[in-house]
This record gives C-alpha cells, sequence and structure tokens, in this order.
C-alpha cells in the first residue's frame, strides 16, 4: 500500500515536471485567417537597479500603446485580428540580465521583442535578437555603435545619440543672442553619453564655436566638482553636459556651489525634460537648455494616436492628468511601430516583420519613422527645450516651437 | 593653486559627509563584528523620512536629522532584537546573507513606498557658499554637513567612553563572555548598538538629502563607501570613520583633478589595497579587533 502511495506520488511528481518543462511553445494561439489572435510582445525593462526611474516611464510608454491599439478593437493582419499583449521582465538595470531574458523570449516563442532601457542593455539584447533571429523595436538604446556593427533585425525609432548635443548645439547657434563664443563639454563616461559628446563637439567645430574642454565624469554619479573646478577657470560661455539625470542635477548644483556662472548658460541632454529636475533644482533650473526626443507640438500624425497634442492627452487620461515626457512617447512610438509593421507584413512571422519595418516610412504622433539600413531613424528630428519657471518649453526648431529662448540664461 | 586648495576643501567637505555616512557602518563592524550591507537602505530611510517631513511640516533637512535618527533607531533596534540576533553567533558568512538580503527588502519597500523618481530636499541655502580669497567657495550645506559629521563623532566618542551604556558597549565588543559574565546583557547590548548606527545612519541620510539627489538605487553605493571608508579608518576606534571618510573624500578629490570618469573609483579602491597591504588595521583602529575570539 506504502509502495503504491509513493509510486503514485513519484508518477504525479514526473507529470507535473514534464508539464512545466520543455514549454517552448509560442504564446499566442494558431490565427488562422478571418480568425482572432494575440500578438504578444516581450520586453525587458530595467524596473528595478540604478535606471528603474526611465524604465518604468518606457514602460508606461508601452502601456499607453497596448491600451489604445486594444480599444480600438486591435489591429488586421492578413486577415486575422490581433489584440496585443506585452510581457514584462526586470532586467535590474543590468545589461546581461536584459540579454538572458530576451533569450528566454525565444525558448517562449516570443519573436517580436520591444527594447530595454538604455543603449547598454539594448546593444546587448541587439546581439541575442540578431543571433536566434527574433526583431527588436529600440525605443530607448540611441548609442549610434549599437547599429554599427551590421545588425539587421534591430530597428530604433528614436533618434541616435549623436544629435542629443548636436542639437542643442545648434539651436544655440541659431538661436542665442548674443551668440556664445566658447563651450566646455562635461560627460558622463558611459557609451551613449561619449557618443553624444564626440557629435555635439563636432557640430561646435563646424559651427565656429571654440570648444575650451571636454571633462568626464563617472556614469550616475552625484560630485561633478572636478569637473565644474577644472572648467570655472576656463570661463566658458556655455556648460554643456552630456549626461543623465543624476549627473545633470549635480552639474546646476555643484555649479552654483563652486561659484561656477557662464555667461551664456547650461545645456544639458536627457535631464531637464525630465519632472524631476525641475523639482530638485527648484528656481536654479530656469533657463537650462534640454534636447528631447520628442515634446507635445512635435510636427506629424498616425491614424492610432493622432498628432502629438492628442498623445498627450490620451496619456494624461491613463495616467492620473500627469503630462508625457518623452521617454514615455519614444517607447509608445517603437510599440506603435511592430503594430504598424505587423499589419502592413500580414504575418507575425519575424522575417516578414523585420522586410516590413525596414520598408516603414510613416509619420507619426512621434514625428516620422523610417529606418535606414543600419537600422537608425535619422529623419526624425530632434527638438530642443529650455526650462522656464520650472517647465520645459519647445524652443527649437522654430516651427515646433511654443515659445522663444531666454538668452543669456544665467545671471552672474 | 587656487584650484588644488579649491579641489582640497571641497574634498574634506564630501570626505566629512562620507564619515557621517559610515560612522554607524563602522560601529557595528567593530563591536558586533556584524558587515551590515543594508547600511545603504537605512540613510536612503533617513534621507525619505526628512523628505516627508520638508513635503508635509516644511522642516529644514538638517533639523529633520532628529527625527529622522530617532525613526532608524526603532527600526534599527528591532532589525536587530528579532533578525539579525538570531544569527549573530553565525559565521560573518550567514550574517552577510541577512544583511544583503534585508538590503534588497528594504531598497525596493522604499521604491514602493517613495517610487523610483530622482529627489531632492530644497533649503535655499545649502547650495549658497562662503566666499574666500581667490574665489574659493565653501558651500554652507555641505560645510554644516561636514560639520555636524565632527560633532557625531566627538558625541559618539564621548557616549563610548564617558557613559555606561557606552562602556558596556565597548565591553561586549571587546569580549562578549567577559562582559556577560559582568552582568552586561549582550542582546540588549548589541540591539542598542544596531539602533545607535541606523540612527547615525538616519541622520546622515537628511543630511545627504539637503545636499544631493538621491533615488532607492542609491543604497548600494551608501554601503560601498561606507565600507571603504570603514576599512580605511580603522574598526574599534570612535574616530576611525571620520578620518576614513577625509582621507577618501580628498584622494578621491584629488584623483579627479588628474583622472577622469570612472577612473576616480579605481583611486578609492587603490587606496584600500595600498593600506590593507601595509596596514591591515586601518588608519586608526586596532589590531585586536581583526583577531579576536568571540564566545
Amino acid at each position: 500500500m506504502r509502495a503504491q502511495i509513493l509510486g503514485g506520488a513519484a508518477l504525479a511528481t514526473v507529470l507535473v515536471l514534464a508539464s512545466g518543462c520543455g514549454s517552448k511553445k509560442a504564446p499566442e494561439p494558431a490565427a488562422a485567417a478571418g480568425g482572432s489572435g494575440v500578438l504578444t510582445l516581450g520586453a525587458s525593462l530595467s524596473l528595478t537597479g540604478t535606471t528603474a526611474k526611465e524604465g518604468g516611464l518606457t514602460k508606461e510608454g508601452y502601456e499607453v500603446c497596448k491600451k489604445v491599439v486594444n480599444d480600438k478593437g486591435g489591429f488586421t493582419a492578413g486577415g486575422t485580428k490581433y489584440t496585443l499583449d506585452i510581457q514584462y521582465q526586470d532586467d535590474t538595470s543590468k545589461q546581461d540580465i536584459s540579454a538572458q531574458l530576451v533569450d528566454q523570449y525565444n525558448d517562449k516563442g516570443v519573436k517580436l521583442i520591444l527594447g530595454p532601457y538604455g543603449s547598454g542593455p539594448t546593444e546587448a539584447a541587439a546581439a541575442v535578437v540578431e543571433r536566434n533571429k527574433q526583431v527588436m523595436v529600440d525605443s530607448a538604446g540611441a548609442d549610434d555603435k549599437i547599429f554599427a556593427k551590421g545588425y539587421q533585425r534591430s530597428f530604433a525609432v528614436l533618434s541616435p545619440a549623436t544629435s542629443y548635443v548636436s542639437s542643442m548645439v545648434q539651436a544655440l547657434s541659431d538661436l542665442a543672442n548674443p551668440k556664445p563664443k566658447t563651450l566646455a563639454f562635461i560627460s558622463a563616461d558611459d557609451g551613449f553619453s561619449k557618443t553624444a559628446t564626440q557629435g555635439g563637439t563636432d557640430k561646435a567645430k563646424e559651427l565656429g564655436f571654440q570648444v575650451l574642454a571636454t571633462e568626464y565624469v563617472p556614469n550616475g554619479t552625484t560630485d561633478v566638482s572636478a569637473a565644474l573646478t577644472k572648467i570655472k577657470r576656463l570661463k566658458p560661455d556655455v556648460i554643456v553636459g552630456s549626461v543623465h539625470l543624476a549627473e545633470g542635477v549635480a552639474i546646476v548644483k555643484q555649479a552654483k556651489e563652486l561659484g561656477v556662472v557662464p555667461a551664456g548658460g547650461f545645456a544639458e541632454t536627457v535631464a531637464p525634460p525630465i519632472p524631476d529636475f525641475a523639482k530638485s533644482l527648484g528656481a536654479a533650473a530656469d533657463g537650462v537648455l534640454g534636447s528631447s526626443q520628442w515634446t507635445a507640438r512635435t510636427a506629424g500624425t498616425d491614424k492610432y494616436f493622432g498628432g502629438a497634442a492628442d498623445y498627450a492627452r490620451t496619456f494624461a487620461a491613463q495616467y492620473g492628468g500627469r503630462q508625457p515626457v518623452y521617454q514615455n512617447a519614444q517607447a509608445t512610438a517603437a510599440c506603435l511601430a511592430a503594430v504598424l509593421a505587423v499589419e502592413k507584413a500580414g504575418s507575425t512571422d519575424p522575417d516578414k516583420v523585420r522586410d516590413a519595418l525596414a520598408a516603414l516610412d510613416t509619420p507619426s504622433f512621434f514625428g516620422p519613422i523610417r529606418f535606414n539600413s543600419k537600422g537608425m531613424n535619422v529623419t526624425k528630428p530632434m527638438a530642443v527645450v529650455q526650462i522656464q519657471s520650472g517647465k520645459p518649453v519647445p524652443v527649437w526648431p522654430t516651427d515646433s516651437a511654443s515659445g522663444s529662448l531666454k538668452w543669456p540664461a544665467t545671471s552672474a | 593653486m587656487t584650484q588644488f586648495v579649491q579641489a582640497t576643501l571641497y574634498g574634506l567637505l564630501q570626505g566629512g559627509l562620507l564619515a557621517l555616512v559610515a560612522v554607524g557602518f563602522s560601529l557595528v563592524w567593530g563591536v558586533m563584528n556584524v558587515v551590515n550591507l543594508a547600511h545603504g537602505a537605512f540613510v536612503l530611510g533617513g534621507a525619505y523620512v526628512a523628505l516627508e517631513l520638508h513635503d508635509a511640516l516644511g522642516l529644514d533637512p538638517f533639523v529633520s536629522m532628529v527625527p529622522a535618527a530617532a525613526v532608524l533607531f526603532a527600526l534599527g533596534y528591532l532589525i536587530q532584537r528579532y533578525l539579525v540576533n538570531l544569527v549573530v553567533n553565525a559565521p560573518i558568512f550567514i550574517t552577510l546573507i541577512l544583511t544583503f538580503g534585508l538590503e534588497m527588502v528594504l531598497e525596493n519597500l522604499l521604491r514602493v513606498w517613495f517610487t523610483p523618481d530622482y529627489q531632492s530636499i530644497p533649503t535655499g541655502y545649502a547650495q549658497d557658499s562662503l566666499r574666500l580669497p581667490g574665489d574659493i567657495r565653501i558651500p554652507y550645506g555641505k560645510l554644516i554637513a561636514a560639520l555636524l559629521a565632527v560633532a557625531v563623532t566627538v558625541a559618539l566618542v564621548y557616549f563610548m567612553r564617558r557613559t555606561r551604556t557606552g562602556l558596556s558597549i565597548l565591553a561586549t565588543g571587546m569580549d562578549r563572555g567577559a562582559a556577560r559574565l559582568m552582568g552586561v546583557k549582550a542582546r540588549h547590548v548589541y540591539a542598542l548598538t544596531f539602533g545607535i548606527a541606523a540612527a547615525m545612519a538616519g541622520a546622515a541620510g537628511a543630511a545627504e538629502g539637503a545636499v544631493r539627489t538621491f533615488s532607492p538605487a542609491d543604497a548600494r553605493s551608501f554601503t560601498l563607501f561606507s565600507f571603504v571608508v570603514a576599512v580605511l579608518g580603522g574598526l574599534g576606534n570612535m574616530w576611525g570613520a571620520l578620518y576614513g571618510g577625509l582621507v577618501l573624500g580628498v584622494v578621491m578629490s584629488w584623483g579627479s583633478q588628474l583622472l577622469s570618469g570612472t577612473m576616480v573609483n579605481a583611486v578609492a579602491f587603490a587606496l584600500l589595497v595600498v593600506l590593507l597591504a601595509v596596514r591591515p588595521q586601518g588608519i586608526a583602529g586596532k589590531a585586536f579587533y581583526a583577531s579576536r575570539v568571540e564566545v
């Protein structure tokens, strides 16, 4: 009797294990033409760790896309009606984990991937996507180096890193009066920020600015005092930060502590459009220029989200009246590109979706989405904002600006 | 020359802040032989208490150091009494795992309660600075924090050397068996020590909130730098964390004048390696603490 019970238990265990293992199956039900199905996208996101804030913003953007597409009844591809589902996994802000998670999605049959947050995790994920013949729409990996490796299956909706600083330099050249002559750069030492700095210094030299110094600080640091101390004696007209939020806040805070007052003002990537920037700095944030992938005045419309202002309203309705930041919008745009590509391909087959993405050429609430042969969206312009009375105001390009540049932005 | 003086002064101020963050970590390690990997989460706990008090009552973060310390004392006492005490006799590896797990739980609780947003506590004066000849600046926020670090260290030394409770903590740290024979309740003393350390971490967090941005993800870097400061300064001497913090602050400030980017962190750890090779007990530490036997 006892042996029977043990034997039964062992058999049950084996059955349970067998049913749990070897589950390499496509999660979406087989959808016959004329039927309905679910398109599952996989996203490895930094929901904890150093970029948890930005990962959360990216997830919000993906969720807006899912809700809007599904509220419209889904979309049709090849005669089949699909609704959208997005699976999330936390990569803890680490690029090796991001790569592992994308691999796990492949094991589960999820071939279409939405990008993680940040260039490091995106670069790691892109290599795996290429190997597994998955397809990734990148929402937040801007480093040009990701696209210099000949990958054919990763497509970034956002403007590349080189345009983050160069757009601000161009805006200074076009709008600042008196026009600044000298610039000093403070760059975080991660790949994305260094690439952005390189793009900015090249543009500055091309436009006739004198670059006095380029100082590198540890990525994510809250102490940039050494760089500022070195720059102080050079008396630059503008201090340009190629940074993230923590370093961006530190530049303005510690410049005040150390009495470093550029004659024109500060310009920084990434940080200024995020509300935490103005909240942390208070009045000291006013006048700081920032580059932005998107603003509520970006030109272009699409059938799902309408224009940029419509998107802002949709987002606010879903998130308690909060206005979207560009990290939200770029995530939604990546998801939109995936949906449009599947529609165009008429299939969820990854090879067909890849070809459809490569040929995609469409306006959208995020601006034009069109990829070059490397998978970069080089047609979409960056916007430049300036913090005025605690709010980011689009000031460049002037055809989509809602305010004028206040210059000089600092007072001695 | 001005640049060098500015870097040195700024490094000293940063070092004072590092010392304030690390002094509790050093105390727990020295007395209880517990490397508390959750220390950084306690520092952040203090920062968030100060932030809440600022938002609700408009309290200045340096004033909030007192309530932040009180809240963290209670938390630290309870955690030690009912959690860490369960494994305090186990090998150090077990306490490392426990406090590592605790750090993960606390960090994620902070993330759930306060969101991963970057925060800072505005004061209106912390970024203003004292102007010395040669346009050398001493920011008030960091100056106050550094002076408080010295004051806290002096108070700790007084408490440890001049009060009955302090002496019983020291005695338990030196020889738990003998202290017990003299009537000291080791369990209570350990909880008290952990509570005091958490209180100092909470006070340091409130000060940090006034001079920098913070988010739950910063817990590990606070712990990491506390570790470096404690080892540099040496265990078993209440001045150790202050010396360690000041030396680390100045060396990193000088290092970042010569090197760029993340290489600066390499300077901090190179200093640690050199010191461990030359003087394993740290700047002010007592060799006894490395070789004591606990019963």
